[in-house]
């Protein structure tokens, strides 16, 4: 569905040229929970941008359904470690905020914006403001507000950074069900962390980046059983054969 | 606001050049002088409502076209890395230009395109209040937009946010807060110079249009106290008003502009004695219900389309046709330049030898009354930093003391104390402090208020004694906002000295020797070109100069010092 061929970036700090990323070839096939993990620096985070489409690539090509991307692909949505909910606005707002960037009727934005907030367990929160909710809550109005647009390729960037161990454990719990649940359009995640556990914990496949600049050094899918634990057969030895490659 | 930049170094210069160019080609005094024949119509206490109704017009007028000015300029250097070279040392010069300076311009300008009918003097009455409202208000835009989290706006580009919509929910929410403390600001300034704003000075004739600065400055000139003190009553009446009434409510709707999701719990509501909201959300409530039904029944979906088209149509346009007027503006740059060259070719007035004796006295005065400043400052902010409960009304005071406009205070001053120790020397500098105190005051709070709360305990924890915590904390933490402070003040303290230098009291005029007297001198008494475009520009050089060379690196270097590193 996602097809990354030769990507490079490079970022010019007062004129020295920075490598970011360096010959990334990766395809996303439909149906994956795809985990990108690597040491900080290793661009995690420039990659799920230029997949995207907020960032163009230095060099080489993205193409999504085998059409090359130019600018922002408004089939997937993005989730942010800080949430990135604007403050000014409620979470029923925030959550309309897409919708209405894709001509919806007000009313019909509503609607769809109060279906999904129920979804990620956030009913009876629309009309508060994002400071007053919880750490844990807010990341659920970011979920619901990139779910509500119905994506194709749903992107997080270390959504569960920002958040205590407790709140972090269930919400990946939530968010597992959420991609297992057929009835919703998404089935297609990347997720970029730096916890290779969560990695293995969530995704079909983790791809390991390496760092100054990153590239591709592994590429591994996870065949156990779902639903996952960490006292799994296996899980310790997939989790220290990832840690090896990164360090 | 200073930010670092790397800016060409030729664009203050070519800026300070065309601006004196501008002035040097419209301030022909001669024909000013027959444009506007001495109309000096005397005001009285009856004129009083209507010069307040005239006088705030003015204001409100200014301030909308600076607003729109400010949003243009201010979104374009946030939005455009190359425009914002350009921009911010054009805004930077046009904050340190001293008001004073454009006046001839403007009116030959006004009177020039539209002629001397009433119409044309008031609005180049209302073109010099803009030009002392507009410079911050188009920093604050930058800095609202320019301070939007990366995150935040990935998120609304990865929502396909654009058009009307991103400005209506994002950018201009984002510059909400500084557009409130920023206007604040500016109608400040707009009062302190309104006094002379309303009087129109072409050459040796005079014109002042009704309002509340000339009725004002009219009576202290010819003495008569009763109307003076009525005129100011007003004025105060005006500015406490619109405190009440549009600022304090403004101020506390513009709180939920704030990223800053984490309360601090000594900042809750409620603990501090405060006055009523009144006024306002009255008036606002049908105002958002109108616009409510307004944005439901417009097609909002089309008109953003219709917007982005006409932004990417506009962009063609000026793709195309920005050589063209490149050229153009190189030409009547180089006109300008020669037509300064011209003007500015001996003889020069006698007067004209005087200049670097007055510039550097109204230096050292600027500096007497930036360390006065300090002195009580400094000690204040430090006290305030043990004290916390005292920041919201001591905040007040800085607020209320700012909008008075010091200049209406001027000549009485000058009636209490030129015959006292010191004279008309002493009491510049006390006009000057006048100008400059708030303003710092305004900043060293905003840099106590930030300082990290658990820092300040650990070092209380470490057994530290007060002197202690004040020296290696509170006053390092405080130098980003202390210097941001005094360039603002520093730079505007000048355009007051221009106002303080030279004081009319009952048919009395009270000098000093400065470049400000001199300037007014220029203005007022002789109207001689030569001498004006000089001190303006001996002066307008100075500060620039001193800007960068001084002030810029201060700040640089602070800024690394100092930095509180903030996750």
């Amino acid at each position: 569905m996602l097809e990354l061929r030769g990507v490079d970036k490079v970022f010019t700090d007062r004129k020295r040229v920075v490598p970011a990323l360096a010959q990334i070839d990766l395809a996303v096939p439909e149906r994956q929970f795809l985990c990108i993990v690597g040491p900080s620096g290793s661009g995690k985070s420039t990659l799920l941008r230029i997949m995207m489409g907020l960032t163009p690539p230095s060099g080489g090509q993205v193409l999504y359904q085998g059409q090359p991307l130019s600018g922002v692909n408004l089939r997937s949505a993005m989730v942010f470690q800080s949430f990135a909910l604007l403050p000014w606005l409620t979470v029923q707002s925030n959550v309309e905020l897409g919708l209405l960037a894709r001509n919806m009727t007000p009313e019909a934005a509503g609607r769809r914006a109060a279906f999904y907030l129920d979804k990620v367990g956030l009913g009876g929160y629309e009309e508060a403001y994002p400071r007053e909710l919880s750490g844990g809550m807010k990341q659920r109005a970011g979920l619901a507000r990139a779910l509500a647009v119905e994506p194709d390729l749903l992107l997080m960037d270390e959504p569960f950074a920002g958040l205590d161990a407790l709140t972090s454990a269930n919400l990946r719990e939530e968010v597992l069900s959420l991609w297992a649940d057929h009835a919703l359009p998404v089935d297609t995640v990347v997720m970029v962390t730096h916890i290779i556990e969560e990695a293995v914990l969530m995704a079909d496949r983790v791809v390991v980046l390496s760092a100054h600049p990153g590239r591709v050094v592994a590429d591994l899918p996870v065949t156990l059983e779902r639903p996952r634990s960490k006292r799994d057969e296996g899980f310790d030895e997939l989790v220290d054969s990832i840690f090896e490659r990164i360090v | 606001m200073p930010e670092p930049r790397s800016a060409p170094r030729w664009i203050p210069i070519l800026a300070i050049a065309s601006l004196l160019a501008l002035a040097s080609l419209f301030a022909g005094p001669e024909r000013v002088l027959r444009v506007a024949r001495g109309v000096i119509s005397e005001y009285g206490a009856r004129d009083l409502p209507g010069a307040a109704l005239l006088s705030l017009w003015r204001m409100g007028a200014a301030y909308i076209a600076s607003l729109a000015f400010a949003w243009v300029v201010g979104y374009a250097a946030a939005t455009r890395p190359r425009a914002a070279r350009i921009i911010l040392p054009l805004l930077d010069v046009g904050q340190s230009v001293p008001v004073l300076g454009f006046f001839p311009a403007a009116l030959a300008l006004f009177v020039g395109l539209l002629g001397g009918s009433p119409f044309a003097l008031e609005l180049a009455s209302i073109f010099l209040i803009f030009t002392s409202q507009v410079w911050n208000l188009a920093f604050g835009v930058y800095e609202g937009l320019s301070t939007i989290p990366a995150e935040t706006r990935a998120a609304a580009d990865s929502l396909g946010v654009r058009g009307v919509l991103r400005w209506r929910t994002l950018e201009i929410p984002a510059c909400m807060i500084s557009l409130v403390y920023n206007s604040i600001l500016s109608w400040s300034n707009g009062w302190y110079f309104l006094i002379a704003c309303e009087i129109i000075v072409a050459g040796r004739a005079q014109h002042d249009l009704l309002g509340l600065g000339s009725v004002l400055s009219q009576a202290l000139a010819r003495g008569d106290t009763l109307v003076a003190l009525a005129a100011l009553g007003t004025l105060v009446a005006i500015v406490v008003t619109m405190e009440l009434v549009v600022w304090r409510p403004l101020r506390a709707w513009s709180e939920r502009f704030t990223y800053d999701t984490a309360r601090r719990d000594d900042e809750a509501p409620g603990d501090l004695p405060r006055l009523p909201d009144f006024g306002l959300p009255s008036v606002l409530r049908p105002m958002r219900s109108l616009w409510r039904a307004l944005t439901s029944r417009l097609p909002l979906a089309e008109a953003n389309r219709t917007a982005t088209s006409i932004g990417q149509g506009l962009g063609r346009v000026w793709r195309i046709t920005r050589w063209p007027l490149a050229v153009a503006l190189v030409l009547t740059s180089l006109g300008s330049v020669w037509s300064l060259v011209l003007s500015l070719l001996p003889p020069w007035p006698r007067e004209a030898a005087e200049i670097p004796l007055a510039l550097f006295l109204s230096f050292l005065r600027i500096n007497a009354a930036y360390v006065l400043a300090l002195a009580w400052i400094v000690p204040v902010a430090l006290w305030v930093s043990d004290h916390p409960r005292m920041l919201r009304p001591l905040t007040l005071v800085a607020q209320v003391g700012a909008s008075l406009p010091a200049t209406a205070f001027f000549p009485v001053l000058v009636a209490l104390l030129v015959h006292r120790i010191g004279g008309m020397e002493i009491i510049s500098i006390l006009l000057a402090l006048t100008g400059m105190q708030w303003y710092l005051l305004f900043n060293l709070l905003a840099g106590v208020q930030r300082v990290p709360q658990d820092l300040r305990e650990s070092l209380r924890s470490l057994g530290l004694p007060r002197r202690e915590i004040h020296r290696r904390l509170v006053l390092p933490a405080c130098m980003p906002s202390l210097v941001t402070g005094s360039v603002v003040a520093w730079g505007g303290t000048w355009n007051a000295l221009i106002l303080s230098e030279y004081v009319v009291f009952r048919q009395r005029t009270y000098e000093v020797v400065g470049v400000g007297a001199l300037l007014n001198r220029a203005t007022f008494e002789t109207a001689d070109r030569t001498l004006l475009l000089l001190s303006v520009a001996a002066l307008v050089i100075t500060v620039v100069t001193f800007n960068r060379v001084v002030w810029k690196r201060v700040y640089d270097h602070v800024c690394t010092r100092y930095r509180l590193e903030v996750s």
